[in-house]
């Protein structure tokens, strides 16, 4: 990461668990309402169920179990990010409504953090791990292929 | 509640009406199919739909015989019959058994619901084994008539 793009870019301050992070705002595509989960059988754990958006049918990932050692089934808000390596298909975390925009150092992770984590931003007033997306949502789905159980 | 094209189903009936037409079979390691129905010059393997999306059980009314997979499905009703605008291909985040269960998601009244895949109900090996189990338990019936007669 180089000092010119560490220092200004924005960041989405977010709530999942007792634990804030941040994801880099570019990713971020919208923080959705409440709106209703539609679930149905499956056997992919990480992920809570469907919601509609825009007209389209974006999955919502419960990270809770990964990041923070609980499921974020209690969350209703939804942090909609854009896939990236071009797949392009938008897809959804549960988060709480507390987000914020923030902008602060950003520096390289320490070598023993997990694949997902970025980096580490400091704000005024705190600081948190800086997601990477994309290796947030494979390590899900790693941890789910240890031990997949089916959600009805 | 799901969704299954149309064409895919040849006939629905009560369960009460194919008791006649339905074959135990036994000693099958395959729960969610405890018989075959020879229906229309036919057989089919009669899938509990609960059980193959690992759904709490229930008593199914109705049968669907499928129209090209050689299973009848038991299902609680049939919700209605409806024209969807299209199905949406099923999001990528699926990665399990459920890419094989279902053709895509279609959205319905304000709730997307997956629309089931025919083909889905039985793998080829669990097909296998049922044809084993049913010409097992055939050989063992025939057994049975010869000792008797």
């Amino acid at each position: 990461m180089t000092a010119s793009n560490t220092a200004k870019r924005s960041f989405v301050l977010l709530r999942i668990g007792p634990r804030r992070f941040a994801l880099p705002a570019e990713a971020v595509a919208e923080l959705a309402p409440p709106v209703k989960l539609h679930v149905f059988p499956h056997t992919s754990p990480s992920v809570a169920g469907v919601i509609v958006r825009r007209r389209r049918i974006v999955p919502v990932y419960d990270v809770g179990p990964l990041l923070s050692g609980r499921s974020a089934h209690g969350e209703q808000f939804y942090l909609i990010t854009r896939g990236g390596g071009g797949a392009g298909e938008f897809r959804a975390i549960l988060v709480s409504g507390e987000c914020e925009l923030a902008t602060g150092e950003v520096r390289p992770p320490d070598a023993d953090r997990q694949a997902y984590v970025a980096g580490t931003l400091r704000t005024s007033e705190e600081t948190v791990d800086v997601l990477d997306p994309d290796a947030l949502i494979a390590s899900a789905q790693v941890r789910e292929r240890a031990g997949v159980e089916a959600r009805p | 509640m799901f969704g299954i094209a149309a064409s895919s189903v040849q006939e629905i009936r009560s369960t009460d009406s194919m008791a006649g037409a339905a074959n135990e079979i036994e000693h099958t390691n395959v729960p969610k199919v405890r018989h075959m129905l020879e229906w229309g010059h036919r057989t089919s393997y009669v899938v509990n739909a609960g059980m193959h999306f690992g759904l709490p059980a229930t008593r199914p009314a109705l049968v669907l015989i499928l129209r090209e997979a050689r299973v009848a499905v038991l299902v609680d009703k049939i919700d209605r019959m409806t024209e969807v605008a299209g199905v949406h291909p099923l999001p990528r985040a699926f990665t399990g058994e459920e890419r094989r269960w279902y053709s895509g998601l279609a959205y319905v009244d304000d709730s997307v619901i997956p629309v089931v895949q025919p083909s889905g109900f039985l793998t080829q090996e669990e097909l296998a084994h049922l044809e084993r189990a049913a010409e097992a338990g055939a050989a063992r019936s025939e057994m049975q008539g010869a000792a008797q007669a």
